[in-house]
């Protein structure tokens, strides 16, 4: 009888303990953006090559520059706007400037306890000038944190 | 003739009896850790009870039901989910009926559980390259799914009246709410962005014997001897 009071009280324990030790905020480790992944290729040899100097920017975000003169970019990840349904990119490879415009519906995601929650979109549609890109590729429609290569633009 | 029945009367009085009498009982408990835990935390409340009846002295069925109210906040967003579970299976006992004798219980429990529940995120914010949102989900009504195994011990300690405990190792079917929306917390699950998920209860329990029935009991066969040669001569 003792015992089992004494074992009680000692599960309560531990439980209040245990509790009170998982509701303890921990840090967010994930990716917490999602982003369309971009890798570049040269149509003339089909390779994954990083254009000698890539820039990118949103129209109506000039001044804040995702990539700028960047050497060594085989990859360029763009995050879209949730708060609208579609965003336009200036892409310039080489000093030679395109514009790419994507329409696309976004949706609520939960990552983590930790984390939260995100945006994930799933793009409708791409249009885009032919200035310096040659063709893009459209390889998965759905823009998550996963890294997976969303479109292929060749130049 | 006095001599074989006084033989008899030792036998009767020494050996164990085939059968023991063990009272089949209706048990009505609650689970005490949930309102102690809110004592501490008050965003967090969980109520749970159950009503179970032995069927024999190894197995017996199982019926729970609770109510859940969780909140939880941090740095970039807020959740609250409530409502109602219900749990329904069965109890193994694994003690021997003659160690058991109505009155301990070690073995496991294996359940079904069916959570009933409504969950809104009044605020999140998201931060990117465009800027920072500051966005809500609207309360939803979803129904979850989960199966549950309980290993743990009861016994009685006054008559009628049980203590126990158990290990709760939950397995998700579904959350009821998609892959993109699954709730942080549902009611009787417990975190729904594990696929497992722990918990350990606490129960006091008021019996009621309803019936009583003789059960066999299984002696031990005594350990085979090899005699030597050797013993027999001394």
């Amino acid at each position: 009888m003792k015992s089992f009071r004494t074992n009680f009280l000692a599960v309560v324990f531990i439980v209040t303990i245990l509790k009170v030790v998982s509701c303890t905020p921990e840090s967010c480790l994930e990716e917490t953006v999602a982003e369309m992944k971009i890798p570049f290729y040269l149509s003339s040899t089909q390779k994954n090559i990083a254009p000698d100097s890539l820039t990118i920017y949103g129209i109506h975000n000039e001044s804040n520059k995702l990539y700028n003169s960047t050497k060594n970019a085989n990859r360029a990840d763009l995050p879209l706007n949730p708060s609208a349904e579609s965003c336009s990119f200036v892409i310039r490879i080489n000093g030679v400037s395109d514009t790419i415009l994507l329409t696309y519906d976004s949706y609520a995601h939960f990552i983590s306890k930790e984390c939260g929650y995100t945006y994930y979109h799933t793009i409708d549609s791409l249009a885009f000038t032919k200035n310096m890109i040659d063709t893009i590729i459209i390889k998965n429609r759905f823009v998550t944190t996963v890294n997976e290569e969303n479109f292929r633009i060749l130049y | 003739m006095l001599l074989s029945a006084g033989s008899f009367i030792v036998r009767a009085q020494t050996e164990p009896p085939d059968t023991v009498e063990i009272p089949l009982k209706i048990r009505i408990g609650a689970e005490v850790t949930g309102p102690v835990i809110y004592l501490t935390d008050n965003n967090n409340l969980n109520a749970e009870g159950f009503i179970s009846a032995d069927l024999n002295e190894r197995w017996g069925v199982f019926l729970g039901a609770g109510y859940s109210d969780f909140r939880y906040s941090q740095y970039n967003y807020e959740y609250l989910s409530k409502g109602l579970f219900l749990k329904a299976g069965v109890d193994i006992n694994f003690l021997r009926p003659e160690k058991a004798m109505g009155k301990y219980w070690a073995g496991i429990g294996l359940r079904y559980g069916l959570s009933s529940f409504t969950y809104e995120v009044p605020v999140f914010e998201f931060e990117n390259y465009w800027g920072t949102i500051t966005s809500s989900i609207p309360s939803s009504d979803y129904l979850g799914h989960y199966l549950e195994a309980s290993p743990g011990f009861k016994a009685e300690m006054f008559r009628n009246f049980s203590m126990g405990w158990s290990v709760n190792i939950r397995r998700l079917i579904y959350t009821g709410a998609g892959k993109d929306l699954r709730p942080i917390y549902f009611p009787g699950y417990g975190s729904g962005g594990e696929t497992i998920s722990y918990g350990i209860s606490y129960y006091l329990m008021w019996n009621i014997p309803y019936k009583k029935i003789n059960v066999l009991v299984k002696k031990e066969e005594p350990e085979e001897t090899e005699e030597t040669g050797e013993s027999e001569i001394r």
